[in-house]
């Protein structure tokens, strides 16, 4: 299964295989088109500077999407569960989602300066949208009968929350989870290459200062890999705390 | 006489937006202690309707309604529930649904899981108890939502259709069940049923209903001797007696 799932980096070999090709081609040259085997080797001499800023980002996304999870889960359960407190945030909810986090990126260095602060603010509003409606969608599509269920078994309202209301959204909050650590990672790669002076967003934009393209492709590279395997990871908890689930949705055949 | 189930002059009008549904109209009925009861008729008719009133989940508009002496103005914990599409919890185990009813009341623990066995025993589900619902066959599913009505020793069992999705073997094998619990648990229930077939095989009494808006057409005692089969005394000449009272109302509308 996961062998057959590396079938899936195909695309991208054959990417690689047509970059070789255009190297020897000396279609760009070679200051701008490095050879990918110079490519590996920034992980070999460069290995401390990628991984210091690897892990600056991973840092920053870890602690923003943590915030936007404390935050929109409780709140989207509140949301989903209640009516009044649906009408009084739909409208302002819909209004927020739609401005894309970078758009807010002069409005972050203004008020947070340069550094850490304004990263993490961003990658925070990134994850909280998706996540809050992901949240109160979950909580919406929890079928009638089993809150009946817990009423007519005068369950409380705090034991309905944590043992019914929670579980059921469970899928649908993995969901937004995902697609907010994918919108954080986005954001703290565009962040840092306005607002941060570190992480691999920073790298890539002093190796372009500093014509060193092979860092650029390095980069680029280790941004993709990392997204791929936060992706993983987050689909790997996703299905070890939703295994209730297994053989309950179809799969794609 | 114990009048242990009292309905007054019930009635049910759903508001909606075009024009309100009369889904009940004085509804008139004693039940005694211990008595298996059945409320039969077409779809529509209310007999749902009737059964979540009891269980507190839905309002009264007009009348009352009493179980062991109190009034039901919500959930009681005189009376438990099983619905038609079980109302199992997905993510929860069988064990931790058969507890469901009585973590709500908030029993202990230990003695939680001492009182959930001896009911998985008492519905032969023992050994189930680490599955997920989804892990189950229907009938077993139905089993489960059994047990967990029958942990809190409730006085009025009421039961919406519990067998209507079965196939015919496994029916008859929980009707069995069903009968055997009700003589040692001497519970009074009320079970809704579209089959007059499964009416007089469980009955000591049938409410047939009819609709539009839903009223009781009839009060019929059953006086078959236990156990029944379709072949007992005067089983058909009573079936014939209910067809022609709910096929009666097909000439109406
Ligand atoms: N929540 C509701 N809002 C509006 N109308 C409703 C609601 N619930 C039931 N009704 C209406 O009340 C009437 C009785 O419904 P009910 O579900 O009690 O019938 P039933 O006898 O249980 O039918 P069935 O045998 O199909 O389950 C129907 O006309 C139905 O449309
Ligand atoms: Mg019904």
């Amino acid at each position: 299964m996961q062998f057959k799932r590396a079938l899936g980096l195909l695309p991208l070999a054959l990417l690689l295989i047509a970059w070789d090709i255009a190297v020897e081609l000396k279609v760009y040259p070679e200051i701008l088109l490095p050879r990918p085997m110079k490519v590996l080797m920034v992980f070999v001499e460069d290995w401390q500077t990628v991984l210091d800023n690897a892990g600056a980002s991973i840092m920053r996304v870890v602690t923003g999407i943590t915030l936007s999870f404390l935050i929109a889960v409780p709140l989207g359960l509140m949301i989903g569960r209640y009516k009044l407190l649906d009408l009084m945030t739909d409208w302002s909810i819909q209004i927020f989602r739609s401005i894309p986090p970078i758009a807010l990126i002069p409005l972050a260095i203004l008020f947070f300066g340069i550094g850490d602060k304004p990263a993490i603010v961003l990658i925070f509003l990134a994850g909280l949208w998706p996540l809050l409606i992901n949240t109160i969608f979950g909580v919406r599509g929890i079928e009638r009968t089993l809150i009946k269920v817990a009423r007519a078994a005068r369950a409380s309202e705090g034991l309905i929350m944590r043992d019914i209301v929670l579980p059921a959204a469970l899928p649908s909050i993995f969901t937004g989870l995902r697609l907010a650590v994918g919108s954080g990672w986005l954001t703290v790669v565009t962040s840092e290459l306005i607002a941060v002076k570190s992480g691999l967003g920073y790298m890539i934009l002093n190796a372009q200062l500093s014509f060193r393209s092979e860092l650029i492709f390095a980069g680029i590279f280790v941004i993709g890999a990392i997204g791929l395997a936060a992706d993983q990871l987050v689909r790997r908890v996703r299905a070890y705390v939703c295994r209730w689930q297994e053989g309950l949705t179809a799969s794609p055949e | 006489m114990n009048r242990f189930i009292e309905c007054n002059g019930v009635g049910k009008i759903f508001p909606s937006k075009n024009e309100p549904v009369e889904a009940l109209r004085g509804i008139d009925f004693v039940g005694e202690e211990g008595e298996f009861v059945c409320l039969l008729g077409r779809s529509g008719c209310g007999k749902s309707t009737l059964l979540m009133m009891m269980a507190g989940l839905e309002t009264v508009t007009s009348g009352q309604i009493a179980v062991a002496g109190h009034e039901i103005k919500g959930p009681s914990s005189d009376t438990a529930i099983v619905f038609q599409d079980h109302g199992l919890f997905p993510w929860m185990t069988v064990q931790k649904n058969v507890e469901f009813n009585m973590k709500a009341r908030g029993v202990a623990a230990k003695e939680r899981r001492a009182t959930a066995s001896q009911f998985l025993e008492m519905t032969g589900l023992t050994g189930f108890g680490d599955r997920y619902p989804h892990e189950l066959s229907g009938g077993m599913r139905q089993r489960v939502g059994i047990a967990r009505a029958l942990t809190t020793r409730p006085k009025a069992l009421l039961m919406d259709e519990p067998f209507g999705a079965l196939d015919a073997q496994t029916r008859g094998k929980l009707q069995d069940e069903l009968l055997d619990i009700w003589e040692k648990q001497k519970t009074t229930v009320l079970f809704v049923t579209h089959s007059i077939d499964e009416a007089l095989l469980l009955a000591d009494r049938i409410l047939v209903f009819s609709p539009r808006p839903g009223r009781i057409a009839a009060d019929i005692k059953v006086d078959l001797p236990r156990p029944r089969t379709s072949q007992s005394g005067d089983f058909s000449a009573l079936a014939r007696e209910l067809r022609g009272l709910v096929g009666a109302d097909r000439e109406i509308d």
